[in-house]
């Protein structure tokens, strides 16, 4: 590997990653949406989309924040600060990924 | 290409664009079209009160229509009203099941908005074309208002899921068709039930595949 080889994050790099990721970039900064309309949404299985929240939760990506509404508990996830830099270094290098051409 | 740490296959760089702007695209339009269904349902019946009024009392109490030719302006006044305060604390009661904070409270003002100016048009329309002068000319007002809600639902489906726009188009066959092939007023009541079926099944058929 060259030193300016394109690393995309392996954490975000994944279709189901991706598109919880892609959901909560889309928000204002201190936003977050409800982990069933993240589920319906993208057609998930609540185990499917507990499992990779768990990884993005774990590389610090996102908050998983439990609470109640209406006397009934609710899941929250909001991205982190430093998960919208990770998304903005990996949209950063997608770029350049799809921009690359082999050297003649 | 497999990759270790679920199965899937790996992404490339294309397919984690279209991803990513796929998925904006469905998120932004699942929180603008947050309680339609209900919503749908609610007009659906408002519309059907409105014309299965109309029928009573054109059919029922005769000689109050004839003494008060203006009765359908504040009947309607009223369902729109409740409609659209109705209509307000369902959204808003979705929209918070769905997200906290600026980005949705935006959704639901711009959404809301949207229905309102349709909501205007299909008084200011109708006034500004002189139909609101009274006799024979009045009789016209539900042709133009419906109109102009089918364009709303048409513009809205467009804009966010394609089926809006089918049902719009429902609910102005459902007026339209009884109203130049069958008599005033029989026609407001077949009307009336022809449009709250086709919401009803609209609804129905929403909640049961999760189109919106």
């Amino acid at each position: 590997m060259t030193s300016d080889a394109i690393v995309l994050d392996e954490t975000i790099h994944q279709s189901t990653r991706l598109r919880i990721m892609s959901m909560l970039v889309g928000q204002p900064d201190k936003d977050r949406l409800a982990y069933g309309f993240i589920r319906n949404t993208l057609d998930l299985t609540g185990g499917n989309l507990t499992t990779h929240l768990r990884k993005l939760e774990a590389a610090g990506y996102l908050d998983i924040i439990k609470d109640s509404q209406d006397s009934k508990p609710r899941t929250w996830i909001r991205m982190t600060p430093d998960g919208r830099r990770a998304f903005a270094r990996y949209l950063a290098n997608l770029e350049k990924a799809l921009n690359w051409r082999p050297p003649r | 290409m497999e990759r270790p740490d679920g199965g899937t296959p790996a992404l490339t760089p294309e397919e984690g664009w279209s991803t990513i702007h796929r998925t904006l695209d469905r998120t932004r339009s699942s929180m603008y079209v947050a309680g339609t269904s209900t919503i749908l349902l609610i007009w659906g019946a408002i519309v059907a009160i409105g014309f299965g009024s109309q029928y009573a009392v054109q059919t029922l109490a005769a000689d109050f229509a004839a003494d008060r030719p203006w009765y359908p302006g504040p009947l309607w006044g009223v369902l729109v009203v409740a409609g659209m305060v109705g209509s307000a604390a369902v959204g808003r009661q979705a929209s918070r099941k769905i997200a906290v904070g600026m980005g949705m409270r935006s959704v639901g003002i711009r959404v809301f908005l949207f229905w309102l100016a349709i909501l205007v048009a299909t008084f200011l329309i109708p006034a500004a074309a002189g139909l609101w002068t009274g006799g024979e000319a009045a009789t016209r007002i539900p042709y133009v208002a419906i109109g102009i809600v089918t364009l709303g639902y048409v513009l809205f489906g467009i804009m966010v899921r394609p089926i809006l726009a089918v049902v719009g188009l429902g609910v102005a066959m459902a007026f339209y068709i009884p109203a130049y092939l069958v008599e005033y007023p029989s026609s407001a009541a077949v009307s009336a039930a022809a449009i709250l079926a086709v919401c009803a099944i609209s609804w129905a058929w929403i909640r049961r595949t999760g189109v919106l």
